[in-house]
């Protein structure tokens, strides 16, 4: 657990970094500090490692003041990812990985044995072991980044923008791997960014700062979707955070039809039976193995010849489909709002239909889920 | 062609002739051989040893820096001749006559590059030397010299060569190891033979120090040499000094994945 008491960084030409920090981070979570830049994210942080000493207040660590520990000690205990990762440049990947096992005063054999270990963890291959970081990729520089943190192997992980220097995919992929990470090492994790979509996706509970150094509000992602407390968390988070709030809600709950999806080798006649029947205005058309092929309009089957099967037919594009098991609320309505028919299509983890449902009936799961 | 194929062989007989005199140590090339690199060697080193600390503590007190390196730079616009004159008084007909105003001299070459090679290293990963747990010393010594390593080896390489050509001028207060014979059997004799030899020698004694130096920086910094053969190059870790080489080589199976580590370092 790490507890900041007051703390406040003032610099002595006046500059307020941080106003005086009240704040509970849990052990074994993730705690996001979003905001924009001159909010005192960085400067909080850094606190907890004594990279920058507080003015006034005090940062404790399990309930004891950092600052009674020796801060080259201190920092050995506690793990520090930097942004562009920071790697020595004149060291291999693999030694970049066991300085502070080094440090500690492991034995070489010892230290290289975790950094092998290490490797492994957060997924680069043994043969890059003994390559020099300008040799690797930004992201696969990152993971060595995480790897040199995790090296000692510390309760408490700080990192600093860890993400922001590599592209959107790297980046979501490098995301995904803290994630896969945490839910196995349940490390005290502070992350700092100003990507709020970052923060959403990654943070147990996220710290909003304002420019000024002060803390803004504190909460778990989903309270500070559907609660900002004030103008500023709310146009920080972006005006979409409605929608931004379904990716919390799973879209298996959501009432699917299976009644308006028709096979290819279906007439148009028995089509014209179902959506007359269902009062619906289209219908989706799956192959034989269910996989969709695409919409059709009853108006346009009134027009075609009543013993033409569906296949044949020219069909209306389904645009993307949703996971009904795995996908949130969000994808689903991002399916149907994308869909020229105005429906998304929901199917299982082999891409097989299990039924399509309407924007209007995702309009009432939603209002269910958000009222 | 043959007068100049004459005047050659004549040169190099004379050289063969005076190489050395069994029994007199003071006189022929090879002690002047040897008396020049002993000269120009200590001084490289002590210039060195002067560099690195004064470096090292003008990168750490920013504000000690500008005074020093006037002061330096002041020190480099003195003419040797007069510097080596000044000593007299002081180390008479010693070696360090010599060797003092030369390790002065390498110390003005060699500090701008200890400066500018500590300055390069990139602040991220300066701090993640400090945030890793590295004292302050350690930190100089185990992460930030070596960085700074290729800088200063470019920065030796000019000064080395440097010294030992002006070890010649030394010539004129007795010492100067090839300078003699270029001065006092060459010109005071209007004889061409042992001035043709002194500068031949001078050359090929500057050649091979640069040799060993990039002999020294290959085994010294593996990480800066490798980057041109196989590797993208780390731009924010790589001296300026070192580019020229090493900017070709770009490895197409790493190109997936990759993203952009040269950003200027925001907080």
């Amino acid at each position: 657990m790490i507890t900041f008491e007051g703390a406040a960084k003032h610099y002595p030409d006046g500059t307020v970094a941080v106003a005086g920090l009240d704040l509970t981070v849990e052990s074994g979570r993730t705690t996001v500090f979003v905001g924009p830049s001159g909010s005192g994210k960085t400067t909080s942080l850094r606190m907890v490692n004594r990279m920058v000493e507080p003015t006034s207040g005090k940062v404790l660590v399990d309930g004891q003041d950092v600052r009674s520990q020796n801060p080259a000690q201190l920092r050995r205990s506690i793990g520090y990812v930097i942004q562009q990762a920071g790697l020595f440049p004149h060291r291999t990947v693999r030694d970049n990985i066991a300085t502070v096992p080094l440090l500690l005063g492991w034995g070489r054999g010892r230290a290289r044995a975790r950094a092998a270990e290490l490797m492994d963890l957060v997924g680069l291959e043994p043969s890059q072991a003994k390559r020099y970081p300008h040799q690797l990729s930004g992201g696969q520089q990152q993971r060595v980044g995480v790897a040199r943190a995790l090296a000692a192997d510390p309760p408490v992980l700080l990192m600093d923008e860890p993400f922001s220097a590599v592209d959107p995919v790297v980046r979501t992929g490098l995301q995904d791997e803290l994630l896969r990470l945490q839910a196995e090492l349940h490390k005290t994790v502070v992350l700092v960014t100003h990507d709020i979509d970052e923060a959403i996706r990654i943070g147990d509970r996220i710290a909003v700062f304002r420019p000024g150094g002060e803390l803004a509000q504190y909460d778990t992602p989903e309270r500070l979707l559907t609660h900002p407390v004030d103008d500023f968390v709310e146009s920080f988070i972006g005006y979409d955070r409605g929608v931004r709030r379904l990716a919390f809600f799973p879209a298996n709950g959501l009432s699917l039809r299976e009644d308006v999806v028709l096979d290819d080798q279906d007439t148009v006649e028995r089509a014209l039976n179902t959506v007359d029947t269902a009062g619906e205005p289209w219908a989706l058309v799956v192959d034989q193995l269910r996989r969709p092929l695409g919409w059709v309009a009853a108006d346009r089957l009134r027009r075609e010849p009543s013993g033409v099967e569906l296949g044949r037919l020219d069909l209306t594009a389904y645009g993307h489909t949703f996971d009904v098991e795995r996908d949130s609320l969000r994808a689903a309505l991002d399916a149907a709002v994308l869909s020229p028919a105005g429906r998304a299509v929901g199917v299982d983890a082999d891409g097989r239909v299990l039924g399509v449902v309407s924007q209007a009936d995702l309009g009432g799961a939603i209002w269910s889920v958000s009222g | 062609m043959n007068a100049v194929w004459d005047w050659a062989s004549g040169v190099v007989d004379w050289a063969v002739a005076n190489w050395s005199h069994p029994g007199d140590d003071e006189r022929g090339v090879w002690p002047r051989l040897v008396e020049h690199a002993r000269l120009a060697y200590v001084s490289i080193l002590i210039g060195l040893a002067l560099a690195l600390p004064l470096g090292l503590a003008c990168v750490r007190w920013t504000r000690l820096y500008p005074p020093v390196l006037t002061g330096v730079n002041v020190l480099y616009a003195v003419p040797s001749i007069a510097l080596f004159f000044l000593m007299l008084p002081y180390t008479g007909f010693s070696d360090w006559t010599a060797i003092v105003p030369l390790a002065l001299y390498t110390l003005v070459i060699l500090l701008p590059n200890v400066v500018d090679g500590l300055r390069q290293v990139p602040e991220h990963v300066r701090q993640a030397a400090v945030a890793m747990g590295f004292g302050p010393l350690r930190r100089l010594i185990t992460v930030e010299t070596p960085v700074a390593l290729p800088v200063i080896i470019a920065g030796l390489r000019v000064a080395s060569v440097a010294t030992i050509s002006m070890v010649s001028v030394a010539s004129l207060v007795g010492l100067g190891g090839l300078g003699q014979l270029i001065l006092s059997e060459g010109f005071r004799r209007q004889f061409d033979a042992p001035i043709v030899v002194g500068i031949v020698l001078t050359v090929l004694l500057a050649f091979a120090t640069d040799a060993l130096l990039v002999l020294a920086q290959r085994l010294l910094t593996p990480w800066a040499r490798s980057g041109g053969r196989r590797g993208r190059r780390h731009r924010a870790a790589v001296p300026a000094g070192e580019a020229t080489d090493a900017d070709a080589g770009t490895d197409p199976t790493q190109t997936a994945d990759s993203g952009n580590g040269a950003r200027p370092w925001t907080s």
